[in-house]
């Protein structure tokens, strides 16, 4: 089967990088799958879950990942995020406070500003939270 | 020549404080360490994302977007100019903090309406003193610089940009050359400047690659731009206090070093002392003899 590669910085470190199947990211409209041979695109990409089948495997791997966009340039793919994780290194219980903390600040009377904080920080944990369900990523 | 007791007690005292200075002097190396291994791991994305504006410049080289426009119809007296200030949280770091106030004294002199914006305790006194516009509610600290405070940061900023608060902004940080040397410097963070990212002059003959931007260009470069401006303030961050401990080893080194010379002295004089006054016992007990002798 056809392969593409790979590659996903997140801002703290270099997540991933290597060939790949196939790819689901999250674009501001909807999930957008990515194939081998895909037409050179640059999407955006909005706080998520990434879903990847690396080469070689047939089940889906889950990932979180914050803002960003994915760059497919010759059948090479890079996804840059401010974030990435793997289900196993969230930590529930932290993102389960920040979501409460997120909650109790959206409750309050912001700034425009300060909502449209609280609301990405919300989205973050809840995304954590979502993809923490199930833990099948294990590199 | 100062009594004995005197000088010992010096020493002591001297000896004390060249244990904190040492102290001081490992803390900073390994925290400089740290914040050297957090500037590596972050450079790869900074980078990328950098070489993504540019493939996007190159591509369209038409594309309007609100951080690229200079709003030259803005006369310069009136240009909002906001500075962040990258300083220390406290002294003992040498030349450090100096340095930064300097150069932001050169920016402050320029004309324009200027609104600081300070990271690191040392610098919001220094600047609460001299009567500049400080924004009260931006309180940072420097230690351990992490993405989230960065992203703090450049959502202030970026917001009063657009608002139209802000017409420039500059980070005023120290750089990193090497493990000995750094040095002050200015960036410019907005409005982007198209120069800075190196727009390749393609021939017109080649074939280009089309890219499309999905869903439009203006919804990319949206969620490219403001995390770029936060890579960059997230890396002035941690440049800066790599730097910071770097300058505070040095400056806690030569104290160090000073230590031990002035150690090395007074222990001189104190032994000279001590002899002098040995020497002097025993006169005294000598002359004393020789009187009951006679």
């Amino acid at each position: 089967m056809d392969t593409f590669g790979l590659k996903i910085i997140a801002s703290d470190k270099v997540f991933y990088e290597g060939r790949c199947r196939k790819l689901i990211i999250p674009a501001p409209d909807g999930q957008k799958g990515i194939l081998p041979n895909h037409e050179n695109m640059v999407i955006a990409i909005v706080v998520g879950t990434a879903k990847v089948q690396l080469a070689g495997e047939d089940d889906w791997r889950d990932l979180a990942v914050g803002t960003g966009f994915a760059e497919i340039v010759n059948n090479r793919v890079t996804l840059l995020v401010d974030t990435a994780e793997r289900p196993e290194d969230i930590d529930v219980r932290r993102a389960q406070e920040q979501q409460e903390r997120a909650e109790e600040q959206m409750r309050q009377k912001q700034s425009i500003q300060e909502y449209y904080h609280t609301q990405a920080s919300l989205a973050r944990a809840m995304n954590r939270l979502r993809v923490a369900q199930d833990k099948k990523w294990n590199l | 020549m100062a009594n004995i007791r005197e000088i010992q007690s010096r020493i002591n005292s001297v000896k004390d404080t060249m244990k904190i200075t040492n102290a001081m002097y490992m803390i900073s190396s390994s925290k400089m360490t740290q914040a050297k291994k957090k500037l590596q791991d972050t450079e790869p994305y900074f980078y990328a994302l950098q070489g993504e504006i540019s493939r996007i410049l190159r591509h369209l080289p038409e594309l309007e977007h609100n951080y690229f426009v200079k709003r030259e119809d803005i006369p310069p007296e009136e240009r909002k100019i906001g500075s962040i200030v990258v300083t220390a949280d406290k002294g003992l770091a040498g030349a450090y903090n100096h340095n930064i106030v300097k150069l932001e004294e050169e920016i402050l002199s320029r004309p324009g309406i200027h609104k600081l914006f300070i990271v690191g305790e040392l610098g919001r006194h220094y600047f609460a003193k001299h009567g500049v516009e400080i924004d009260t509610n931006f309180q940072y600290t420097v230690q351990k610089p992490t993405m989230h405070r960065a992203r703090d940061i450049s959502g202030v900023l970026l917001d009063q940009f657009e608002k139209g608060e802000l017409d420039e902004i500059y980070i005023v940080y120290t750089r990193m050359e090497n493990s000995v040397q750094s040095e002050a410097e200015v960036i410019k963070l907005l409005p982007l400047e198209r120069s800075s990212f190196n727009e390749m002059k393609m021939p017109l003959n080649v074939h280009r690659e089309s890219i499309e931007l999905y869903p439009s260009a203006e919804a990319v470069m949206d969620s490219i731009v403001p995390n770029y401006v936060t890579g960059m303030i997230y890396g002035c961050l941690v440049e800066a206090c790599a730097s910071e401990h770097n300058a505070r080893m040095m400056a806690m080194k030569s104290a160090t070093d000073s230590a031990q010379d002035l150690i090395r002295d007074l222990s001189i004089v104190y032994n000279r002392a001590r002899q002098a006054a040995i020497t002097q016992e025993i006169t005294e007990v000598c002359a004393g003899a020789r009187a009951q002798k006679k």
